[in-house]
């Protein structure tokens, strides 16, 4: 079956931010902001970033154990965001969770047998001799002991717990279980040991699992697939294999690069990533790397190298969101002269200041050095605002102005299109299980407005509806698209995602200018 | 499916019930001893005539509203304290082993468990102590008296002094009433005001603080704001207004600071819950599909036990010191001989007969202390983190 198991689109999850009384929302913070991600039966996808990015959140978005903003999530052809109670309690048999911290994880007042076979419990297995005849083998099967099912969390390692919480997501037999950062509480050499233990229980049993990491090395050992996640967005999706040895995307360049390698010839390779990852209350607008990006796009204009034009922007994002502090730069600048900090040198200021930012005493290029020197001098003068402007005005950027998407690297489809496809696509398989008669009716709900005079829906109904152009720029999405579209006319629903899964499974997908 | 070996993957979910219930066995034991108890209470209360004794077999007892609460609450510790601790040996030796090394705390559990028994089994036995003025002031065994004391002097006169007889080992009142039997009643009193008022007020805390918690938004705004109102409302003066009207009553006393106290609890709790709610095991119950009801009733509430039973260890004594001073004011109960009351009738005879007042003063006074010593010994145990 082509068809993925799970199928996320635009999954979004914001917390408001309230004030007073009346709990008026002042703003949001966008923990994930529009992921899109697909995990086939049997397949293993990592989720990786930094700590913050909001990969825990879309993992447990994605289970609805928080209720996502917005987005569709599609399990195994069924809508998840649109369940109910007793859907959703049948769903939550099917997809499991493994947690991070093995400690916390466990009620310290159950015994882990009963631990164990809470889910079982739950779902409604009221024979306990049973239950407990179930634990003890799947205890056995994880590398336990079954008469360790009347022992307390404590009394286990973490390796121990962690194998434990496995066989609490295994019990009820799911389908998909998501690991969060499954490891990374553990010591590097029982992280092994689990992570072979994933491995194995995947085969054995045709999972799909979701890791959640932030360590590479993790991520190189057990997934099939990456998705690259930077401030609550997807930044690159490609298989393990191509990612680790043609990362497209900068982020994840920056990512491979801080892994430690076992080679002293490669030490200190790679550029590392300067700044602090910028508050997702508050996202950078355009690209939202851009603020710590080794290879931000220069200004065609002028005549810089990447390292030069990142010290320049780096001075411009700082002196806009008002981070120079004039009085300290001046008294560092005194400090080196021995005067009093009033009457320093406001050449030494400007050379301190440059410094800072490792900006070179003098740009090649005359007319960056004419602006980078008046700006200098503004924020000399004490007025940072005036000198953020004259950079802002001097060295503008395209990673700062537009907002990238992701887009298929090896196709020539243009974001929105590919955005529009996902689209159809994930509405198209909440339908894979209905009747013909249901499709159609779905179909004229859906796409009624572009309908023709006789109120038939035809072909270019249902592309306007999803805003998917006529002909797409790619030829092959363009005759997947068609076939899926007369498929979805006829009625099969079932044919249709086919069509467009089989054109659109696992694409290569960055988010990049650079690309 | 019989004959296959169960393991996870054998299990046919299609099959197996869909319909779960949250009661564990014991809450369905319990569910049945509530129903019994409520029909033996409809029984005595409607169909027996009042004056007819409750049971006449093994002992006679007219069971009282107040002995209905009492035996409820005795059922309840047996089920969900007792049987419990029963169960999770292994955890209740761990606990054992930490509470013994406080020898104090020994002492006192030994010394508790036998006012407990002595205070719940020897009313049936004794008769209620009845007005004979012509013993009166009957002074303790082993010592004696001026023979102008007592009205009648029981035992010996020697020199002028009376002794005292085995017949009254501690004496008797200025009323002739036995005060070792005005003792053992006065335990029952004590235990029935600690236990059931500090049961009220712990099931009403926990439930509404994790509930609360759990709930969040609006629900934890409206129960906690319901708290502060409560914290605030003059219960004392509540219990004033009706002894004024409808005379002291101890039904009244527990049934008064029982529905009102609970609002320290419920606060404690829900500190307590909000910490444990971010614990990754609710989040793995709540993934495996349970509901709110059953995250609370096997994850919250067992995990806030420790710091509730510490605290209500700490309020029995509370409840129990708070019911004398209101018997000595003579706000109490004046049917029922409570330490305090007896404290009171005998406080005029201090300088005559000193026993009257003193031997109720040194139960209620090593009761509280007993109490107090095991609630810092179970703190210890229970709940390290917690200082005092």
């Amino acid at each position: 079956m082509t068809r993925p198991l799970l199928d996320i689109e635009g999954l979004t999850k914001h917390y408001p931010i309230t004030e007073g009384v009346l709990r008026n929302e002042v703003g949001r913070v966008r923990a994930v902001d529009g992921v899109s991600f697909t995990v086939d039966r049997g397949e293993t996808l990592g989720l990786v970033g930094e700590s913050g990015c909001g990969k825990s959140t879309a993992a447990t978005a994605a289970l609805r154990l928080e209720e996502p903003t917005d987005g569709r999530i599609v399990f195994d052809g069924a809508d998840v965001t649109a369940f109910g109670d007793a859907e959703l309690k049948r769903f939550r048999r099917r997809a499991q969770m493994v947690f991070q911290d093995p400690t916390s994880s466990f009620d310290p007042r159950m015994s882990i047998g009963e631990s164990v076979a809470e889910p079982l419990r739950v779902h409604g297995m009221r024979d306990r001799a049973k239950r407990r005849r179930i634990v003890g083998d799947l205890l056995e099967r994880v590398g336990l002991d079954a008469a360790d099912m009347d022992r307390y969390p404590h009394e286990f390692s973490g390796g121990q717990k962690q194998r434990i919480g496995l066989a609490r997501a295994l019990v009820i037999n799911p389908d998909l279980i998501v690991a969060d950062e499954p490891v990374s509480a553990l010591d590097v050499s029982v992280q092994a040991d689990i992570l072979d233990l994933i491995d194995r229980l995947q085969s054995a049993f045709g999972l799909a699992i979701l890791v959640i990491s932030h360590d590479m090395g993790v991520v190189r050992e057990v997934c099939d697939r990456v998705a690259v996640m930077y401030l609550g967005e997807i930044v690159e999706t490609a298989s393990t294999e191509e990612l680790f040895e043609d990362p497209k995307h900068p982020y994840t360049r920056a990512l491979l690069a801080s892994t430690p390698v076992a080679d002293p010839r490669q030490r200190g390779q790679g550029a590392s990533l300067s700044g602090d990852v910028p508050s997702p209350s508050d996202p950078p607008p355009g690209c939202r790397f851009h603020t710590r990006c080794p290879e931000v796009i220069p200004d065609e204009s002028y005549d810089l190298d990447d390292a030069t034009w990142r010290a320049v922007l780096n001075l411009r994002l700082r002196a806009e969101s008002a981070g120079i502090d004039v009085a300290a730069v001046r008294e560092y600048a005194a400090a080196d002269d021995d005067d009093d900090t009033t009457a320093v040198d406001p050449a030494a200021v400007r050379a301190a200041i440059r410094e800072e930012f490792d900006v070179p005493a003098e740009l090649p290029d005359p007319d960056a050095e004419a602006a980078v020197a008046a700006a200098l001098d503004r924020i000399v003068d004490g007025d940072v605002e005036a000198a953020a402007d004259r950079l802002g005005e001097a060295f503008p950027t395209v990673c700062r102005r537009e907002r990238p998407e992701l887009v298929p690297t090896d196709t020539d489809l243009a974001a929105a299109e590919w955005r529009a496809i996902k689209g159809f696509r994930v509405w198209v398989a909440t339908l894979v299980d209905e009747s013909a008669e249901t499709v159609t009716g779905r179909v004229r709900e859906r796409c009624g407005e572009g309908a023709d005079r006789e109120g038939e829906v035809d072909r270019l109904a249902v592309r306007a509806a999803f805003r998917l152009p006529e002909p797409l720029s790619d030829s092959a999405a363009e005759r997947a698209v068609g076939a899926a579209v007369d498929a979805l006319l006829a009625g099969r629903a079932g044919d249709a995602a086919d069509e467009l899964y089989d054109a659109f499974g696992p694409l290569r997908e960055s988010a990049c200018h650079l690309g | 499916m019989a004959g296959e070996s169960d393991t996870f993957e054998s299990v046919d979910w299609e099959e197996t019930g869909g319909r779960f219930s949250t009661l564990s066995r014991r809450d369905r034991w319990a569910l049945a001893t509530v129903v019994g108890l409520l029909a033996a209470f409809v029984y005595d209360y409607a169909i027996l005539p009042a004056d007819r004794p409750t049971i006449t077999v093994p002992v006679e007892w007219n069971v009282t509203q107040l002995d209905w609460l009492f035996v409820s609450t005795l059922l309840a510790l047996l089920l969900y304290v007792a049987v419990p601790l029963y169960n999770n040996r292994r955890l209740t030796a761990y606990y054992w082993r930490e509470f013994r090394k406080n020898r104090m705390a020994i002492l006192s559990l030994v010394y508790l468990l036998v006012v407990f028994l002595i205070g719940v089994v020897g009313p049936l036995f004794l008769d209620k102590p009845v007005l004979a003025v012509e013993r009166a002031y009957q002074p303790p065994v082993f010592t004696s008296v001026d023979a102008a004391v007592p009205v009648d002097c029981l035992g010996a006169v020697v020199e002028g002094r009376c002794q005292g007889t085995m017949a009254h080992p501690l004496g008797t009142t200025g009323d002739g009433k036995d005060i070792l039997v005005l003792v053992v009643y006065g335990m029952q009193v004590s235990m029935k005001v600690g236990l059931i008022s500090t049961l009220l007020v712990v099931t009403i805390g926990t439930a509404v603080g994790t509930v609360a918690a759990y709930g969040g938004g609006l629900v934890d705004e409206l129960l906690m704001r319901y708290v502060d109102v409560q914290l605030v409302f003059p219960a004392f003066f509540l219990y004033l207004l009706l002894t004024y009207l409808f005379g002291g009553s101890l039904f009244m006393f527990i049934v008064i600071f029982g529905l009102t106290g609970w609002g320290s609890i419920a606060r404690l709790v829900r500190s307590e819950a909000l910490q444990r709610a971010e614990e990754e095991y609710i989040t793995a119950a709540r993934s495996a599909g349970a509901g709110t009801l059953y995250v609370i009733r096997r994850h919250l509430i067992p995990n806030v036990s420790n710091s509730v039973i510490t605290a209500a260890t700490l309020l029995i004594p509370g409840f129990i010191l708070f019911e004398a001073s209101l018997s000595f004011l003579s706000l109490g109960d004046p049917t029922v001989p409570s330490w305090g009351q007896v404290i009171a009738t005998g406080r005029g005879d201090l300088s005559t007969a000193w026993w009257v007042s003193t031997f109720p003063g040194v139960f209620l006074f090593t009761t509280i202390l007993a109490f107090n010593f095991m609630g810092d010994a179970l703190r210890d145990a229970l709940d390290p983190r917690q200082e005092t």
